[in-house]
């Protein structure tokens, strides 16, 4: 045999014997989503999703050519009948599921998630009840007290001295409302509660009595999109002698300054981004990078949350997978708990409950065309507008 | 012919745990199906013998779910009482629709549609009672009962399929019965039937109480299977509408087309349509509800029984040929 021959056969059998090596540690991780892309939840589910998928395609860049991690993801159509189907259909396929969105499709979901013995994470349910049914395989990286601290912390903060809580009669805003009303009253500020059914698109009756009645300081608002677009159309024709109108989720929100760019000045909204996005850590712009490859636009907060949640679980799947015991029972979900994790929504530990105790949440502003972070103070891109609402001239607090 | 219906259910009790029982999802699918077939059904005794067009059964569903699910996780009564308590729920509260009886046609549906509201808003804000907004999360599901398990899938198809049997066998009592007959009577004429002395309001208040007592016991049978409840999703519309298609598509006026209805679109709208666009795949359906309306107004049934109706018929009414020619000479 001549040298380059011999080189030849040298290197296919170092080829041959490594070859059987890198199979062994080759894993493949298979994700299940069942979420909401149809129905009344379909557009903050399929922005979840988006952040899902997002995390499964970085998962892939990085472990390119060893680990791959695929996604069967299934429309439940914001039905908990059919959230259970969904669960059901993936259970013999996936090692584990991230998804749902809403706690009423969230908890039998990932009850049946639990009978089949894999872990169900998720940051689409803030219900108090979720994490009180003994599960253990239940995770979510958010909860509603994130929420209502971030409310009350910049309320206090801007010395309101009284408020007008507007909230929808659903779970999680009737719950979130009273933990805004706990916090206020207890750093003795005068809170007046108006309740309203999910159904009802009229609220000049409630915004005649908060400035006929109530003529509070400013107007905190719990509910869902429509419900703000309502309130805020109602707030402009009654135009209550308020500082400032604030409320949680789905407001301060790239969509909202788009689509209701006049409506919005001024209001103030949990959110984990400003907006246009502006990332500084390494990870943070990667994920703002493939989240532009794949759907052309910018990521919004309900994104980075599917991306995160995601993220987390397949970090555990891989830590698992290296201890050799991805598939025994148990082990994802104590991998999940074993760590303390700096993500893109800040901190995130589980307990025992498989809630996440670190969780507060951020306070952004609409500025113009822009959602501006204004607290707390470390996290600020901008200064609050105050008093500002979207019907007066609003003026920079710190000036 | 005849034998042909025992034939269908011995099989579905026989067959069907055997042949799908191993997959969880196809199950589950069928148990969600029978559950909307339930509610056809009660939809179709009240809309075929009672003459009432309703679209508010959600508010019978809602409150046979509700009364089960709290006799069952907070007071500990055994789920299967609970559930008959479920009914029972709601067909004494079907008594305070009764003024709606007063009216009818449209006017009557939407009395109806009304109660499924008020429902819905008792049950949000009786918070001390039903949880509120919050709903109620791990329900007891179905129990074991001589060592057989319930909660599992092919237990849950038991059940809804026994539900369903005993449901058909009641209409087809009541249908039958000379009760039965004055309720047809009445469709054509209430004021004629009257005259003769039929108590036509007592009739109608009596197909209330049973279509709302068996649109109750489903309702609860969903929220054991489900293990959870909330005003919206234990009122919701699709309770009111979904089964009022199926009953529509199956056939109302027949025994069996509300159930077969409830599986055809169900099954069909999950399996096959969602699979083929699974986004928006409910607009296949609209259009196949739509073709059925207009090809076939009687429903599913009345179209695949009709050739053996029509050979049944000509077998029947045509004369042999010797006959024809014995009748010629």
């Amino acid at each position: 045999m001549n040298h380059p021959a011999r080189h030849l056969a040298c290197a296919a059998a170092a080829l041959a014997l490594l070859l059987p090596a890198a199979d062994l540690s080759a894993a493949e991780f298979r994700l299940g989503s069942q979420i909401a892309m149809s129905g009344a939840l379909a557009r903050v589910g399929m922005a979840t999703n988006e952040g899902v998928n997002v995390a499964v395609e970085m998962f892939n860049r990085v472990h390119q050519g060893r680990h791959t991690a695929s996604l069967i993801t299934v429309d439940d159509e914001s039905n908990p009948a059919k959230a259970v189907a969904a669960i059901e259909q993936m259970a013999p396929q996936v090692q584990a599921f991230s998804g749902g969105y809403g706690s009423n499709i969230i908890g039998p979901a990932s009850e049946t998630a639990e009978r089949a013995g894999k872990v169900y994470m998720t940051s689409g349910g803030v219900a108090s009840e979720l994490v009180k049914r003994g599960l253990t395989n239940f995770f979510r990286i958010n909860n509603g007290e994130g929420y209502s601290r971030a409310l009350v912390g910049m309320l206090n903060d801007l010395d309101i001295k009284s408020v007008a809580i507007l909230h929808s009669t659903k779970d999680a805003t009737q719950e979130v409302a009273h933990q805004v009303e706990e916090g206020l009253v207890a750093n003795g500020t005068k809170v007046s509660f108006h309740a309203f059914d999910p159904a009802i698109s009229d609220f000049k009756p409630i915004l005649h009595k908060v400035k006929v009645l109530d003529k509070p300081d400013a107007i905190v608002m719990v509910g869902y999109e429509n419900d703000y677009v309502g309130i805020l159309r109602a707030a402009r024709v009654m135009q209550p002698g308020i500082k400032l109108i604030a409320g949680v989720w789905s407001l301060a929100t790239g969509k909202m300054a788009n689509d209701f760019p006049e409506l919005m000045q001024n209001v103030v909204g949990t959110s984990t981004l400003p907006y246009p996005v502006a990332f500084t850590d390494p990870e943070a712009q990667e994920f703002a990078k493939v989240y532009r490859d794949l759907y052309k636009k910018s990521p919004d907060y309900l994104g980075v949350f599917g991306y995160v949640q995601t993220r987390l679980l397949l970090d555990a799947m891989l830590r698992a997978e290296e201890a050799g015991a991805l598939d025994q029972p148990g082990a994802v979900a104590a991998e999940l708990r074993k760590s303390l994790n700096d993500t893109l929504i800040g901190p995130v530990r589980f307990d025992e409950t498989g809630d996440n105790p670190e969780f507060t949440h951020r306070m952004g502003q609409h500025q113009g065309k822009q959602v501006v972070l204004v607290w707390p103070e470390k996290a600020a891109t901008g200064p609050v507008k105050f008093p500002a609402t979207p019907w007066t001239t609003p003026r920079v607090a710190s000036e | 012919m005849r034998a042909l219906p025992y034939v269908v259910i011995a099989a579905c009790y026989a067959v069907v745990p055997f042949a799908l029982g191993g997959n969880d999802y196809i199950m589950s699918l069928v148990v969600a199906a029978l559950t909307l077939a339930g509610i056809a059904l009660s939809w179709a005794l009240l809309g075929n013998l009672g003459g009432m067009v309703s679209f508010g059964h959600a508010a019978f569903f809602g409150v046979g779910a509700y009364t089960s699910a709290i006799l069952a996780k907070d007071m500990g009564l055994p789920v299967f009482l609970a559930m008959l308590a479920g009914g029972i729920g709601a067909a004494l509260i079907s008594v305070v629709t009764m003024p709606a009886l007063r009216l009818r046609g449209p006017y009557f549906a939407l009395a109806i549609l009304a109660y499924a509201q008020i429902f819905r808003i008792l049950a949000n804000e009786m918070t001390w009672l039903t949880g509120g907004a919050g709903g109620i999360l791990s329900i007891p599901p179905l129990p074991t009962v001589f060592g057989f398990d319930f909660s599992g899938k092919t237990g849950a198809y038991l059940v809804i399929l026994t539900l369903l049997v005993l449901g058909v066998l009641a209409y087809k009592l009541i249908r039958d019965s000379y009760w039965g007959l004055a309720l047809k009577a009445m469709h054509d004429s209430e004021d004629a039937t009257r005259v003769i002395g039929v108590p036509s309001t007592l009739l109608k208040a009596a197909m209330l109480v049973v279509s709302a007592f068996m649109a109750g016991v489903v309702g609860a049978f969903n929220a054991h299977v489900i293990g959870f409840l909330e005003p919206d999703y234990a009122f919701a519309g699709t309770w009111s509408v979904i089964p009022v298609v199926a009953a529509i598509f199956g056939g109302y006026r027949t025994l069996s087309g509300p159930i077969l209805g409830a599986l055809v679109i169900y099954l069909l709208d999950q399996l096959l349509f969602k699979n083929l666009m699974p986004q928006g795949h409910q607009i296949m359906f609209g259009v196949l509800l739509g073709a059925m309306i207009l090809f076939s107004p009687s429903g599913l049934l009345p179209l695949l029984t009709r050739p053996f109706a029509r050979s049944r018929r000509e077998a029947t009414t045509t004369p042999t040929t010797e006959k024809r020619h014995a009748a010629a000479a």
